[in-house]
């Protein structure tokens, strides 16, 4: 139903008013004395109660009527915010949303009663003896409810939320706040608050920001997006086809950087800052650990890391679980948490920050940790996984277990959580925007999920690729690794049973799909001894499949398009998108041609053996390595850590002191070069070295190597005599190789100024995030 | 020419006169009326979509945004020509900025008034499939300008089109 103009803006306004009420009411459970926040909230609700006068919701005036009566006394100090009253006030404020809710979608108040929770606001002014005074405004604003049966009511009251009966607002009872809510900046801002006039620091913040800024149509801002994909698109056109113009090559130049420079505005107005779902927690936090009798308090950090609004929203939901699970699962009660020697008070810290193009989140607790005993047998008797495989995982792909649809290690089903509907999700939500999940977990010590999400949606990394004399975009994020097989090759290469084609990766079949065939069943198609041959690793949703293809193109960024609906129906392409020359390509959906070409992950074997490969990936713990040389040395680096290797000018390394950094994509990366390699190229810059970027830990190094040789499988080697295995070396192609210390790898210091962040996960000085 | 001066000599029948847009197709003429026209993109090269319905005569990149073609000579069972051909971008049967979509016509031509008194309805010897697709024809002088029925052309509507000459394409 279309709103009036009026509506519209009331509905928004009103909206953020119960926003930053509910930002000042976690606050106010901390420090019910503070006058500001009682302000704060007064107003917010005070707004409301009078422009609904003139639109006409009377269920809304009344119900925010009762609540600023409250609110007043509050204000006038006639009463404290205690336990009981902040929980009321939660309440009218769950109230109030639930009516705008309605009024936007069917514009009208609905014809809900709100009876029961005004007689509750009314009952909480009770002890401070100024009824009287108020009594006659109330019997205005609880209209036909105050003829309810006085036990009903009470009943009632006592059933919508754990409120005492009115006796016992008489005094704050001890154990109603268990809650200590602490977010860094509300501190921070608690600071410059006491020095100065709250109030009137407030209103001044609130009213240079009205001023500043605009509320713009999302719709809007997509459009324009476009657009500047479509101008990008335009100006690559134009710098290839007057790059031997020279006469235009300074107005190209033009051109490319003002567009360079619109692309990143546009993309910076669709960015929110996460404290926009980070604010949603304090809330989150507070009911569920009163529900569940846990004391929690509440860190949050990095609130101004901003992401794409779009994928601010797809990550809310997943977040929230994290949230829960941390506070079911992770944090003990207080007792438990005394027995064993910790803080009675959990912690559980929420931390966003930016890496390079990526966005991490972090839910970080100091609970009891996942018992991977606890997760083996779970997954066994879930059926998940069978008892003999489960008996081979070592303890990181354990834990990956976690993230199997069905799993849960609770024993009973709360309604917070326990329907094993939680992790999968998270992963299978973050997953679905291009981002990825770690967890990192020690048992009495506490968990660590990281939420890795990409800056933005609308343009995504992808490798094009040639088939049927077209070109298609895969996105690089189902890509694990390519396989090139010559025509002469591939008669041995490729194996078959009966018409099913299949590839040894490293001694495991791995099945193929040849994109000409699923495209053109039927066609005529070059048999593979005819033509070069690039199988495509792919890994989408657990299945693992090799895609062959004609030809490989360059890595592109792609700005994704839309498909129309006849075309989406096909269900092999997730959009489509224009490339550097002009030339459109259909994006390839690899979980759809895995569903299509058949290829599924039939036994429970199968999936344990999908966690195993997973693991390998994340954890590091894999036994491939990527053999280089380094000076004539062979040294192995563990191929799970290999984010990607560089070849460049040598002029492109800088150095801070004595130690050379690359700068890549604006940000720091520490070069090692233990082998010497920069001092071998000499003083000629144009030489060209190969970098190898490594993930370590949080951060990420690069090591300067000579050649890349090759991937070899490694295997452990044990010290003569002992059972101990010897660290730092593995053997390679039957030869002894030494493993390149990636932690070894000292950070960069920029300056003395740079805040070093303390990273609970791996125990090391990690940059901050810059 | 000859089709204005039509229309001239019946400008006082009080017949209501229609701007359609002519297109051709091989021999024949075919009309689309222009208020269903946002543009027109000449000499386009449409990227094919393996898999898609037969209708669809490929992708063109449009404003931004990735267009899908409908084919008229695939949906009059006509051979596919190579070569660039002209686009009529239409509006969709949907509203909003991703309903339009493209047909594709071996050459756009010039906009003729025409009047509804030259008008005839769908002869009843064409196949049902035709006859859906067909919005009558308009008598010229020399020839007949069959129009197109433009909300019926559109992919989403093309799908439960009875598609039993399609079959053999």
């Amino acid at each position: 139903m279309a709103l009036d103009e009026l509506t519209r803006e009331f509905l928004i306004e009103s909206q953020e008013g119960l926003d930053r009420m509910e930002r000042c009411l976690t606050e106010l459970e901390e420090r019910p004395q503070d006058a500001g926040l009682i302000g704060d909230i007064f107003r917010s609700v005070h707004t409301i109660k009078g422009t609904t006068g003139f639109l006409g919701f009377k269920r809304l005036e009344k119900l925010a009527h009762a609540g600023e009566n409250l609110l007043g006394m509050l204000r006038e100090g006639k009463l404290t915010a205690d336990g009981p009253i902040t929980t009321g006030l939660l309440q009218l404020m769950d109230g109030l949303r639930s009516i705008l809710k309605t009024i936007e979608t069917e514009d009208s108040e609905g014809a809900g009663e709100d009876t029961a929770l005004i007689e509750r606001l009314e009952e909480l002014q009770a002890p401070a003896q100024v009824q009287v005074q108020y009594a006659p405004v109330l019997a205005v604003a609880l209209h036909g409810g105050a003829t309810a049966d006085a036990s009903q009511q009470e009943d009632q009251a006592l059933r919508n939320g754990a409120i005492p009966p009115p006796a016992f607002t008489d005094a704050p009872s001890p154990e109603t706040s268990t809650v200590a809510i602490v977010a860094e900046a509300v501190l921070e801002k608690a600071q410059v608050a006491s020095d100065g006039d709250t109030g009137k620091a407030r209103a001044q913040g609130a009213g240079t920001a009205a001023e500043s800024t605009l509320r713009v149509d999302v719709s809007l801002l997509n459009r324009m997006m476009n657009l500047v994909g479509e101008l990008v698109l335009t100006r690559n056109q134009i710098l290839q086809a007057t790059a031997s113009d020279p006469g235009l090559t300074l107005l190209s130049r033009r051109l490319d950087m003002v567009t360079a420079d619109l692309r990143e505005s546009v993309m910076k107005a669709r960015m929110q800052p996460v404290s926009n779902i980070f604010s949603k927690m304090p809330r989150i936090v507070r009911d569920l650990s009163q529900m569940l009798g846990r004391k929690v308090r509440l860190q949050m950090e990095g609130q101004d890391t901003e992401l794409d609004k779009s994928l601010l929203e797809a990550i809310k939901d997943p977040l929230t679980h994290a949230v829960r699970n941390s506070l079911d699962h992770g944090i003990e009660p207080p007792d438990v948490r005394v027995a064993a020697g910790k803080d009675p008070e959990g912690t559980l810290r929420l931390r966003a920050m930016q890496e390079g193009s990526h966005v991490v989140i972090e839910v970080c607790d100091d609970g009891a940790g996942i018992g991977v005993e606890k997760v083996r047998a779970k997954a066994v008797e879930r059926g998940l996984i069978t008892a003999e495989r489960a008996a081979q995982l070592v303890e990181r792909e354990l834990l990956q277990l976690v993230f199997l649809p069905g799993f849960s290690t609770a024993a009973a089903v709360t309604n917070v959580s326990g329907r094993g509907v939680g992790m999968d999700v998270v992963k299978t939500n973050v997953e679905k925007i291009g981002g990825k999940v770690e967890i990192d977990s020690r048992p009495g010590q506490g968990t660590t999920l990281r939420l890795r999400i990409p800056l933005t949606l609308a343009i995504i990394p992808a490798l094009i690729v040639h088939s049927v004399e077209q070109s298609f975009a895969l996105p690089q994020g189902a890509l694990s690794e390519l396989v090139h097989i010559p025509p002469e090759q591939a008669a041995t290469a490729i194996e078959w049973i009966e018409d099913v084609p299949l590839y040894r990766l490293r001694g495991k079949l791995l099945p193929l799909v040849f994109l000409d065939r699923l495209l053109m069943p039927g066609g005529a198609h070059k048999a593979s001894t005819e033509k070069d041959n690039f199988i495509a690793v792919l890994n989408a949703d657990g299945r693992q499949f090799g895609l062959v293809v004609d030809g490989l193109a360059d890595p592109e960024e792609i700005v994704v398009k839309p498909l129309s609906a006849v075309l989406k129906n096909i269900g092999l392409y997730s959009g489509a998108t224009v490339l550097g020359n002009a030339e459109l390509a259909l994006i390839l959906d690899p979980g759809a041609i895995a569903l299509k070409a058949g290829v599924t992950m039939s036994s429970l074997e199968q999936k344990g053996r999908e966690v195993e490969q997973g693991t390998e990936a994340e954890a590091g713990k894999s036994l491939e390595y990527l053999l280089v040389e380094v000076a004539d040395r062979r040294a192995a680096v563990p191929l799970a850590d290999v984010l990607r290797i560089e070849q460049l000018k040598v002029s492109r390394i800088e150095y801070i002191g004595y130690r050379p950094v690359l700068n890549f994509e604006g940000q720091l990366l520490p070069v090692e070069d233990s082998g010497g390699v920069l001092a071998a190229v000499g003083s000629n810059p144009e030489a060209q070295i190969i970098v190898v970027v490594c993930r370590e830990g949080n951060r990420q190094v690069g090591i300067a190597v000579s050649h890349v040789l090759d991937v070899a499988a490694g295997s452990d080697l044990f010290e003569a005599g002992t059972s101990t295995r010897a660290g730092g070396v593995t053997l390679l192609k039957s030869r002894v190789t030494g493993v390149v210390d990636l932690g070894g790898v000292p950070p960069v210091r920029v300056d003395e100024g740079t805040p070093a962040a303390w990273s609970q996960s791996n125990g090391e000085l990690v940059e901050a995030a810059r | 020419m000859s089709s204005l001066a039509t229309v001239f000599n019946r400008k006082e029948n009080a017949a209501t006169l229609v701007e359609t847009c002519s297109v051709r197709l091989e021999n024949g003429l075919f009309g689309v009326p222009i208020r269903h026209i946002l543009e027109i993109v000449g000499r386009a090269r449409p990227q094919p979509v393996p898999l898609a319905p037969s209708y669809v005569g490929g992708l063109v990149h449009y404003r931004g945004d990735v267009l899908t073609t409908v084919s008229l000579r695939q949906l009059l069972d006509m051979p596919p020509l190579d070569g660039p051909q002209d686009i009529l971008v239409l509006e969709g049967v949907l509203e909003g900025s991703g309903g339009c979509f493209g047909l594709l016509v071996d050459s756009v031509g010039e906009v003729l008034t025409v009047s509804s008194a030259d008008h005839e309805p769908n002869p009843s010897i064409l196949d049902e499939r035709r006859r859906a697709l067909f919005a009558g024809a308009y008598k010229l002088k020399d020839s007949l300008l069959v129009m197109l029925d433009a909300e019926r052309l559109d992919p989403i509507r093309l799908d439960a089109l009875p598609l039993a000459a399609a079959q053999a394409a």
